[in-house]
């Protein structure tokens, strides 16, 4: 029964963290870039959602939408002007570089915003289904299902579109994909949009339960690698894969031991996992 | 050759124009007729604790400026305060160095600052080595536990506010006639969570009551499920969460979710402050915390800082405005600029006027070691989008209430 | 590629050594013009360690391009080790250092079996993993580290150079001058010898130089082994400079593990200067920042450091030992 209790509430949180790790795979698997200021753009679209509850009266959950586009927008713009420049500079360079928005946005938002922390109020933040004996939050349930229903989508788009065809052919051969006439600055552009977009989506769709702050990207830069790694940088699927797994082993690992360690034991399971299986769990699909 | 001798130039240069940009507003200050007495502000206006330190400025700001208005310090001529504030960060290292700049590069006279425990103790080892006074509001143990000199804590240490929570929390539950000694400890694993928790297990081991759990968890958790869980199987009749906003919220609200309706006793920080109310609404109500002060019981003094910033005077602002308020008296009364000197007047002296009386006790009294020996943690009960003393009984504003409903 | 830099390296070796000797010999002299107790010596102290840490991240770094994010696991455990050998039982930290790197040493042994098959973004994740991992052990592991509490490291009234404990900032720039000196020497030592031709070939392409008959295990094991002591002993000159610290502090993923790569960085990484420019640069650029803009809107003097950081990359993105060798050679070039 506590087994259980543990497996329902890691998936529920696992979901979660898939959504907001598929944006920053997206974005690995189409640029090769790993960007450090992700977690920023999950801010920033919590405080979009919490301005449009605030001003709005609009429900976190659509909320979501808005934050997606604006975000999108603004994603689109940062490729343009900051990361773009550098595509073709030494990894360490493109790290750095990330690291040095993630420092602008935190600290732009602590400007604009202030250092408040902003939550929202909803009638369904506080209750939960009790399905024989198992409790299932609603907030989380609601985030999860949003989740998944923002990865199917993203998912689609990529197998479904042209456009997103395009943006595969260009993750797997910028060079062939140029020579068959896609232009890939525009597919880099579009794919750091919808990455930065997609995890300022599961910002809104996390803030019934959590509390917006400029800094409250901070605690997910490292759960959200992890997720992309253990489920294999690049795939989409892999993110998703890998969020849910590293909800689980957090929510298990409590049952063992204390909930103070619950990170060092992600940890450990990480390079583990990286040390067996360099690829992820997920095999990334061959080209 | 010619490669080292450029090299050094231009670090020459980076250093000469960084002096030149710390010294501009200082020489420019000095061509003034009256001579400014310079106070260093060290807190943290950016990171994860930017919140509180933005409190902390506000306050000792608007003393300050009470002091300014009003003529400034007398017994030097009148001199007006300048307030040298600077951002300490959340890292120690930088706090240190921030203090060693103020010392050597505006020459202030005493340092105010910096909210969170580990800045603070970074701070005070470079004060105390260049004697100089400190004036903090710091919870940590540690902070007057080193026999410093320099360093003074205008309220209790985290263990005493611990136990406090817990002593005070058994006196009312003793009004109301109800039982509890199941009680379950969680905190986050910080130097405040950690000192203050200690404290906690002190008190209610001495008490004879059962801890059914006690549990520390990592600072910025987002998924209290697990911990709930845990407390929901203990069958704990009370818990003593000590925890920072977020996991406040996460906690509350998670208790909710899973029909959880024993009372929760919050450890200050996240559970008294205006963000609390605002992000629990209605549930919020009757929540009790300890807090190391509260604004009603000075209200004269608080109300301003409520017309000015627009929300209550939040403990961390009425603590430091409290060192404000002792600072002032400490160099109206020495009648001298020079730290040593106004470091024995903070140490011997007792403070009662102005600001220095809106902390709990009869005016500040420092020991030898530099705490306050008059002040007493106070607990406080959330009345719709107000904080109101509920406990000691001789300084209560009203009195509190204990339902499984409100109380938690 | 490899060839080009050594032809050049023999054409002129003496040259940039006796430059480099000769800035030593002139930055010895420096805190003499200083407040001993001031404020720009205490910068320069610590542009000085991190340049040093800089450096050693470079062995594997810059050598190998090893990206290492979490050295801080390394830079912890010489802080702790030291410390609590101090406390307990009233070891000398030069001795504690010692320890210190002696454990580092372990521990970048247990982390190269699961991390050197990685690669590129992958080892980089790792480490990063690998440092949060301490710091959540050092955070949890209360009755050795003191726990989230911290710990302080015992005050002395006396200076001492034996406990290695000084009431003021200016011995501390000697012992970092020092540690800077000693592992630069051996960066140049490693870069100019056999270990740096086959890291060298481990960076341009690791199956090729296994092919060759390169030991690349190896080769990357000694680069780590070097670069963790060396981390580590500079974790104990850091936390007797400082005189206190916790878990966040000596195991923070920002305020070491990345800036220590970041000075690398910023200067040039896998150049013998690049670090030592880096850390001359963005340390005291933090400050300025700081001092220019404190009492300004919150938020404002952190932002203003972020923006600069994110020029400098984009100006030039190889650092600016680069960007200085490129705007000399474009101002030869004009030269008549």
């Amino acid at each position: 029964m506590q087994f259980l209790q543990a497996l329902v509430d890691g998936v529920l949180i696992g979901g979660v963290y898939g959504v907001i790790s598929i944006g920053l795979s997206l974005v690995f698997g189409v640029m090769n870039i790993v960007n450090f200021a992700h977690a920023a753009f999950l801010m920033l679209g919590m405080f979009v959602a919490w301005f449009a509850w605030h001003y709005l009266g609009l429900d976190p959950l659509l909320g979501a939408f808005l934050s997606f586009a604006v975000i999108f927008v603004f994603g689109c713009g940062v490729q343009r002007t900051l990361i773009r420049p550098i595509l073709k500079a030494p990894q360490v360079a493109q790290i750095f570089l990330t690291v040095g928005i993630l420092i602008v946005l935190e600290n732009a938002a602590l400007l604009v915003f202030g250092a408040d922390f902003r939550s929202v109020q909803t009638p369904y933040q506080t209750s939960a289904f009790d399905i024989g004996g198992i409790i299932v939050s609603k907030p989380y349930l609601y985030a999860f299902a949003m989740a998944l229903l923002s990865g199917a989508a993203v998912w689609a788009f990529l197998e479904r579109t042209p456009i997103g065809r395009a943006m595969r052919a260009t993750s797997q051969d910028p060079m062939a994909a140029t020579l068959m006439g896609i232009d890939t600055n525009l597919m880099h552009m579009t794919a750091f949009g919808i990455g930065v977009g997609l995890t300022a989506f599961g910002g809104a769709v996390i803030l019934p339960y959590l509390t917006a702050s400029p800094t409250v990207g901070a605690h997910y830069v490292v759960l959200m690698f992890t997720a992309v790694v253990l489920g294999g940088l690049g795939s989409v699927a892999g993110a998703v894969v890998g969020g849910v797994a590293v909800g689980i082993i957090q929510s298990l690992s409590t049952l063992v031991f204390p909930i103070q360690l619950q990170n060092l034991i992600l940890f450990v399971v990480f390079i583990l996992v990286l040390a067996l299986r360099p690829e992820g769990i997920v095999k990334r699909r061959a080209a | 050759m010619r490669y080292t001798r450029r090299f050094e130039t231009s670090r020459r240069a980076v250093l000469a124009g960084g002096a030149a940009a710390i010294a501009a507003p200082f020489v420019s200050r000095l061509a003034r007729a009256q001579d400014p007495v310079n106070v260093g502000v060290i807190v943290p206006l950016s990171g994860a604790n930017a919140q509180f330190g933005i409190n902390s400025r506000n306050g000792i700001q608007l003393v300050a400026d009470e002091i300014n208005a009003a003529g400034g310090i007398k017994s030097l001529g009148g001199a007006p305060i300048n307030l040298v504030i600077a951002d300490s960060t959340s890292t120690p290292t930088t706090a240190a160095s921030v203090a060693q700049r103020m010392i050597s590069q505006n020459q202030v006279v005493a340092v105010l600052g910096a909210f969170a425990s580990s800045l603070t103790i970074a701070i005070s080892e470079v004060t105390e080595r260049r004697r100089l006074p400190l004036l903090t509001m710091s919870f940590s143990d540690i902070v007057t536990g080193r026999g410093f000199n320099y360093v003074f804590q205008v309220v209790n240490k985290g263990s005493t506010i611990g136990a406090a929570q817990f002593d005070y929390t058994m006196e009312i539950a003793k009004r109301v006639d109800v039982e509890a000694d199941k009680v379950a400890i969680l905190y986050e694993d910080t130097a405040y969570g950690t000192s203050q928790a200690e404290g906690l297990r002190k008190a209610a081991t001495e008490h004879g009551a059962e801890i059914v759990m006690d549990s520390a968890y990592p600072l910025g958790i987002t998924d209290v499920t697990p911990l709930i869980n845990q407390l929901r199987g203990s069958g704990a009749q009370l818990v003593f969460p000590v925890s920072y906003l977020n996991d406040s919220l996460l906690i509350v609200r998670t208790m909710r979710q899973q029909g959880l309706t024993i009372p929760a006793i919050g450890g200050a920080a996240g559970y008294v402050i205006p963000d609390f109310h605002k992000g629990l609404g209605e549930l919020s109500e009757g929540v009790l915390s300890i807090a190391p002060a509260n604004y009603d019981l000075a209200p004269d003094y608080t109300e301003r800082f409520r017309e000015r910033f627009g929300y209550f005077m939040v403990h961390e602002a009425l603590e430091h405005a409290a060192a404000m308020g002792v600072l002032r008296e400490a160099l109206e009364k020495s009648a001298s600029r020079d730290p040593e000197t106004i470091r024995n007047e903070i140490a011997t002296g007792t403070h009662n006027e102005g600001w220095s009386t809106v902390m709990t006790g009869d005016g500040i009294r420092f020991d030898e070691s530099g705490l306050n020996v008059n002040a007493f943690p106070v607990m406080v009960q959330w009345r719709g989008s107000e904080l109101v003393t509920v406990h000691p009984a001789d300084v209560a504003r009203s009195e509190p209430v204990w339902s499984v409903e409100t109380g938690q | 590629m490899a060839a080009a830099s050594r032809t050049e390296a023999s054409r002129r070796p003496d040259w940039r050594a006796l430059a480099l000797a000769a800035a030593f010999v002139a930055a010895i002299a420096v805190p003499l013009f200083l407040d001993p107790q001031g404020y720009w010596i205490r910068i320069l102290t610590l542009a000085l360690i991190f340049a040093a840490l800089g450096q050693a991240w470079n062995i594997v770094g810059g050598l190998a391009n090893q990206i290492s994010l979490g050295h801080a696991a390394y830079f912890g455990t010489g802080a702790y080790a030291s410390t609590v050998l101090l406390i307990h039982f009233g070891l000398s930290p030069w001795i504690g250092m010692v320890a210190g790197m002696a454990l580092a040493v372990v521990i970048a042994l247990v982390l190269s079996v699961p991390t050197f098959r990685l690669k590129g973004h992958y080892f980089a994740l790792a480490t990063l993993a690998a440092g949060e991992a301490m710091r959540v052990i050092a955070n949890s592991w209360k009755e050795v580290t003191g726990g989230p509490v911290g710990l302080s490291v015992p005050f002395t009234p006396e200076d001492s150079f034996w406990l290695m404990a000084y009431g003021a900032p200016r011995p501390f720039y000697w012992i970092a001058l020092g540690a800077l000196a000693v592992i630069t020497v051996v960066f140049w030592r490693i870069k100019s010898g056999a270990l740096g031709y086959r890291l060298r070939a481990v960076k341009e392409n690791e199956e090729a130089a296994e092919v060759v008959g390169v030991n690349t295990f190896r080769a990357k094991l000694w680069a780590s082994l070097i670069s963790a002591a060396a981390t580590a002993a500079m974790g104990t000159i850091y936390v007797q400079f400082n005189y206190f610290f916790d878990p966040d502090t000596v195991f923070g993923v920002a305020s070491i593990s990345i800036r220590m790569a970041l000075v690398a960085i910023v200067g040039g990484i896998g150049t013998v200067i690049g670090p030592i420019v880096g850390a001359l640069v963005v340390i005291p650029l933090e400050e300025v920042a700081s001092a220019a803009l404190q009492g300004q809107a919150a938020g404002l003097s952190a932002f203003a450091y972020g923006a600069i950081l994110i020029a400098i990359i984009l100006i030039e993105p190889r650092g600016l030992v680069a960007l200085w060798q490129r705007l000399r050679g474009r101002m030869s070039r004009r030269a008549p």
